[in-house]
């Protein structure tokens, strides 16, 4: 199998898109989810608004996710 | 003194942890019921009020005021340590320094328990093991016989020095004024040496302390213009270490000859800025000291919003909780003296 020059940087690109992303998810979840359990070791009723709180950083990886696909399939 | 551990605090953890329990406290609406209850009443409405398990664990020795200020010191220490053991790295290392006012605090407690003959059981009343000196070590303190043996067995375990002009002024006048004055000094002093200006986390810590010196130090000499006190003799209870607030305008303030002159000389500095409105013209003692724990509380609560990953937020919570446990305290001790609910509430600070 042999694949161009081009192929391989959309390749690496789209590994960048979601790989960068998910490093400053975890980032940013490293914080908010300690702050979260922080919170619900002084009141458990915070757990459902912590949990919230805890996934909204995720939403940074579906972005990369979606440059990533964007990149893969329609480039 | 302290070991520092050099790992990067758990800012976040103890950040959450510190708003959870600042937002359990008790509020204003508490306290206007508190006003109408009798002692047994107010310990058991603080009992439902996160004080449950020092009530029940103390009601069997203790009953009536004895009983609730017990509670209520052994709730804060409890507090404090929890606070402390959940705080890991530099954020420890902050935590544990700023706790040893109360090892301060316990051995003023002690030395002026002893010095009016009281009882250990009397003095443990009042006492606070929230710092490094834990139960074992202030009975050690409340075992030494004389001043100057509490004095040497406090050197010992807290590692702090004391001068032979001081030890000579007690031997002197027989006066405590002298060593509690040291002792505040040291205290400071300590903070200011341990955290320098290297890392932001010290340096906000830094920051804090030495608008605390600051408050200190205005609070000394509006007291002392209150109690008529003028001139220079003043300096002997300046601070160190504050932001504003240097020698040459302590001694500025010391000498001014009335209220309006000290105005003029402070006008300058933020902290008599942020003070003119909650100070009425001519304080009396107690319009002070309510004045600048209210100003502290808010100094407190507004660097807390401004560094929220930081260790502000616990000396905020702490500084509430303590204030919480001031205002039960004083409540409790004036309806069991039959003080009128009204001059109760201006003694409240919230």
């Amino acid at each position: 199998m042999t694949a161009d020059v081009g192929t391989g940087l959309i390749a690496l690109g789209a590994g960048l898109a979601v790989g960068l992303a998910g490093l400053g998810t975890g980032m940013a979840e490293k914080d908010v989810g300690a702050a979260a359990v922080g919170a619900i070791t002084e009141n458990p009723k915070m757990f459902g608004k912590a949990m919230v709180f805890m996934v909204l950083p995720e939403t940074i990886v579906i972005f990369g996710l979606v440059i990533a696909i964007m990149a893969i399939f329609v480039m | 003194m302290f070991r520092s551990t050099g790992k990067k605090g758990n800012y976040a953890y103890t950040s959450a942890r510190v708003k959870a329990k600042k937002s359990k406290l008790l509020r204003e609406e508490d306290y206007n019921k508190m006003l109408m209850m009798s002692v047994p009443e107010i310990s058991h409405y603080i009992s439902d009020a996160g004080y449950s398990r020092e009530i029940a664990d103390l009601a069997t020795r203790h009953s009536g005021l004895d009983l609730l200020e017990y509670a209520t010191y052994a709730n804060m220490a409890k507090a404090f340590r929890s606070i402390l053991l959940a705080s890991t790295g530099e954020l420890y290392d902050m935590v544990l320094a700023y706790l040893t006012k109360w090892d301060f605090w316990n051995l003023k407690v002690v030395l002026r328990g002893k010095s009016y003959g009281l009882a250990a059981d009397q003095i443990r009343e009042d006492l606070v093991p929230a710092g490094k000196l834990q139960e074992d070590s202030l009975n050690k303190l409340l075992a030494a016989g004389t001043i100057e043996d509490t004095l040497a067995v406090f050197s010992a375990m807290a590692h702090v020095h004391f001068p032979t002009e001081i030890l000579n002024s007690y031997k002197d006048t027989h006066s405590l004024g002298d060593i509690e004055d040291y002792l505040v000094k040291v205290y400071y002093k300590n903070l200011l040496e341990l955290f320098g200006t290297d890392t932001r986390p010290s340096l906000i810590f830094r920051n804090y302390i030495r608008s605390e010196i600051d408050v200190l130090n205005l609070e000394t000499v509006l007291k002392l213009k209150a109690g008529g006190i003028l001139g220079e003799a003043g300096m002997k209870y300046y601070v160190p270490g504050g932001i504003e607030i240097d020698e040459k305008l302590m001694l500025q303030m010391l000498t001014a000859p009335d209220m309006k002159t000290l105005e003029g000389s402070v006008a300058q500095i933020q902290i008599a800025a942020d003070i003119k409105g909650v100070l009425p013209t001519n304080p009396t003692m107690q319009e002070i000291v309510a004045a600048m724990k209210q100003y502290e509380i808010g100094l407190a609560n507004s660097v807390a919003h401004m560094y929220p990953l930081s260790v502000i937020p616990v000396f905020d919570y702490m500084i509430h909780k303590e204030n919480e446990v001031g205002n039960i305290r004083m409540i409790a001790r004036g309806t069991e003296s039959g003080l009128d609910r009204e001059t109760m509430k201006t003694l409240l600070v919230m």
